[in-house]
């Protein structure tokens, strides 16, 4: 009697675990039809290095690759871009240049912070989703850690995310 | 006559950069990121070589957009002494990350690949390097733009 009940937690627990992982509708079904090309960053109004803008690019390509949530990951130009296409627009908003020293020394000061706003857009302009999304460095890392830190994010953000139905 | 001569030696001397020892951050080629080498022009090409790889990477000069400098204050000692500071007892740590920064120039370079795909990649040099890399880009051929920031 006892064995019977461990197995049906057992089950249980399993069960609940698979459908976790399921997708939600309208979500990774319809995410797969669409390519997407990352567009460069705009720094927007806010006086942000170079670097900075660069690493975003660099680490949004490599992140939404990892995530595996579109059928192909394009840079902006690229002549073999093809099929449903949506265009990852990124606006930084805000930017706290930190300093790694800072936060060696004292722990609590010289965060390095972003805050950025991300638009998935169609060939047309029409904007599907929508996020603002933040990277921060506050302990471990140099100060380019931030800009790992909020690809993954965005990259996140938009996996969670529901899109459209590929024509 | 003799003005004709120094600017040829000028040229001459201008087409290859001797190798600058260099920290790949991120998004050249296929090379990993953090790796540490030599950069060099050579052939109309920055070409980037990992310390103990046989092969290295490199992008021609004509697809070089935008070189931008910046500056980086760094705490040395990779992850080690990061462990070691946090080790120390008393707070020591806190005072060994005082002295233990140091200052790198950062390039920054904004290229096309052959398809037009638009990359940018960033290299650390020790300071006061960054400036002779974008000068030696420029003589041998690289058309840069303006860069944003530095009309700011």
């Amino acid at each position: 009697m006892k064995a019977n009940k461990t197995a049906t937690l057992g089950i249980a627990i399993l069960l609940t675990f698979w459908g976790s992982q399921l997708p939600l509708p309208g979500q990774t079904s319809a995410a797969a039809q669409w390519s997407v090309q990352v567009d460069n960053i705009d720094p927007g109004d806010v006086n942000i290095e170079p670097a900075f803008i660069v690493a975003i690019y660099e680490n949004l390509l490599v992140e939404l690759a990892k995530e595996k949530q579109f059928k192909q990951v394009y840079r902006k130009g690229d002549r073999n871009a093809t099929g449903p296409m949506l265009i990852l627009k990124t606006t930084v908003q805000k930017y706290s240049p930190g300093s790694e020293t800072k936060r060696a020394v004292t722990t609590v000061a010289g965060a390095t912070k972003l805050n950025v706003r991300s638009q998935l857009c169609t060939p047309e302009g029409k904007v599907v989703v929508e996020q603002v999304v933040n990277g921060n460095v506050r302990f471990l890392g140099g100060n380019l850690r931030a800009t790992h830190n909020l690809a993954h994010n965005i990259a996140g953000a938009m996996k969670r995310s529901t899109l459209p139905e590929a024509l | 006559m003799v003005q004709k001569f120094l600017s040829l030696l000028l040229l001459s001397f201008g087409t290859h950069l001797a190798a600058q020892h260099a920290t790949h951050i991120l998004g050249f080629g296929d090379t990993a990121n953090n790796a540490s080498g030599d950069l060099s022009i050579q052939e109309g090409a920055l070409r980037f070589q990992k310390t103990g790889a046989a092969q290295s990477a490199q992008i021609n000069l004509d697809s070089i957009q935008r070189a931008s400098l910046g500056q980086q204050d760094k705490q040395v000692g990779g992850t080690a002494l990061a462990v070691g500071r946090a080790a120390t007892p008393y707070g020591g740590g806190r005072v060994i990350a005082l002295f233990s920064h140091k200052k790198y120039d950062t390039v920054t370079l904004e290229y096309l690949d052959a398809n037009g795909g638009f990359h940018g990649a960033i290299f650390q040099l020790d300071k006061g390097k960054g400036e002779a890399l974008k000068n030696q880009l420029v003589a041998n051929g690289a058309h840069l733009k303006e860069a944003k920031d530095e009309s700011k």
